[in-house]
């Protein structure tokens, strides 16, 4: 396992690909409740240092406005910058393969199991800590931001408009995401 | 190749390319395609196999498995999820491998820096509709308490330690399986 800081790391693979897919059958066996961006958080900046926040919340970013499942665009561009293609490929498979077999087995004993309520109790706890580890990366990653105007009112519009007030995530992020690289742009350009 | 695993993969490989957002923005088009179009699930299976899905780790679009294998068994519900992650994922790879070799130029730096917020915004968001989903259905005070304390603690180890996620969730539902066991 890689054990160096996070500071003064180059761009570029850092990782075998083996160590990639342990990772991701961790994650992906394990990572319940809408909580898997944290979970792979938690381990590619925290556990295996792999990359640090700024560089983690740009792929994340990417994943997000991309089609395709979050987890799974999230695991093909972290296994990608950690180890390349083969890295790439060993992140998909390990995020999908156990939720993939978890699932199955899950809808053959699903008719005994949702009847019993213990069943429900233990998924609103895994999901408690789910949303636990979410709003601590999302608190992790606002810290390391440039401390700037724009980043803080498009964070909180993002947040008011979907969270808060139900707007749908689509036509929000189409119109957030070009105002907030032009805000960006012209910002670095009144600076330099 | 079969009709049906054909028709798997020519129902989940378009919408994998319309799902922006995850597998919310596609749930409603799964069901028009698999209920109404096909005819593979009735309403009820489908509800079912929806609840299954969100109960399940993993990406919501895993549902396409349990779809698939309902239509055609097990090589339906391997066909139905290349059908739903291989387009998105070759699209995902081009553009990934593209960004990280691209130059450093100050448009991408400008990209970059206008995403994050953006993301930002959708980590807190997305963290407020799963305790709003969850709090919706439950009466019991009580149980609303135990979860928000739960939701708190965890949040606390997350930030301020470096214990695993794994360990972590493991450990919250063993906790909630005694509570159970002990009190309920």
């Amino acid at each position: 396992m890689a054990q160096e800081t996070n500071e003064e790391k180059p761009d570029g693979a850092r990782g075998s690909a083996f160590d990639v897919l342990m990772s991701f059958l961790k994650i992906g066996g394990s990572a319940f409740g809408g909580s898997t961006q944290a979970m792979v958080f938690r381990e590619v900046v925290d556990r295996r240092q792999w990359m640090n926040e700024e560089q983690f919340i740009v792929g994340q970013a990417i994943a997000q406005v991309l089609p395709g499942a979050n987890p799974v665009n999230l695991a093909l561009y972290m296994g990608l910058k950690v180890a390349g293609g083969l890295g790439a490929a060993a992140a998909v498979f390990g995020m999908v393969i156990p939720a993939f077999c978890i699932i199955m087995a899950m809808g053959f004993a699903y008719t005994e199991l949702s009847s019993l309520p213990v069943t429900s109790f233990v998924l609103h706890g895994v999901a408690a800590a789910g949303v636990g580890a979410t709003v601590s990366q999302g608190l992790r990653t606002t810290r390391k931001l440039p401390k700037r105007a724009s980043t803080f009112i498009v964070g909180a519009a993002v947040f008011i408009t979907i969270g808060l007030l139900g707007w749908p995530t689509i036509p929000v992020v189409l119109v957030a995401v070009p105002l907030s690289i032009a805000w960006a742009y012209l910002e670095a350009r009144g600076a330099a | 190749m079969d009709n049906r695993l054909l028709g798997l993969f020519v129902v989940f490989a378009p919408l994998s390319l319309l799902s922006f957002g995850g597998g919310q923005a596609i749930v409603a088009d799964i069901q028009y395609q698999t209920v109404s179009v096909h005819g593979y699930l009735t309403n009820a299976q489908f509800a079912d196999l929806f609840a299954i899905s969100r109960a399940a780790p993993g990406p919501s679009t895993l549902i396409a498995a349990l779809i698939g294998y309902q239509v055609a068994g097990f090589w339906g519900a391997i066909v139905a999820c290349l059908g739903i992650y291989v387009p998105s994922s070759l699209l995902v790879y081009g553009i990934a491998s593209w960004w990280q070799k691209h130059k450093i130029s100050p448009l991408k730096i400008a990209v970059e820096r206008g995403l994050a917020p953006v993301a930002i915004g959708l980590i807190f968001a997305g963290a407020l509709a799963v305790v709003r989903a969850a709090l919706a259905n439950e009466p019991n005070m009580v149980i609303v308490a135990l979860e928000l304390v739960t939701l708190a603690i965890c949040c606390s180890i997350f930030y301020f330690s470096k214990i695993g996620s794994y360990t972590v969730v493991f450990s919250t539902a063993g906790i909630f399986l005694l509570i159970h066991l002990l009190f309920m």
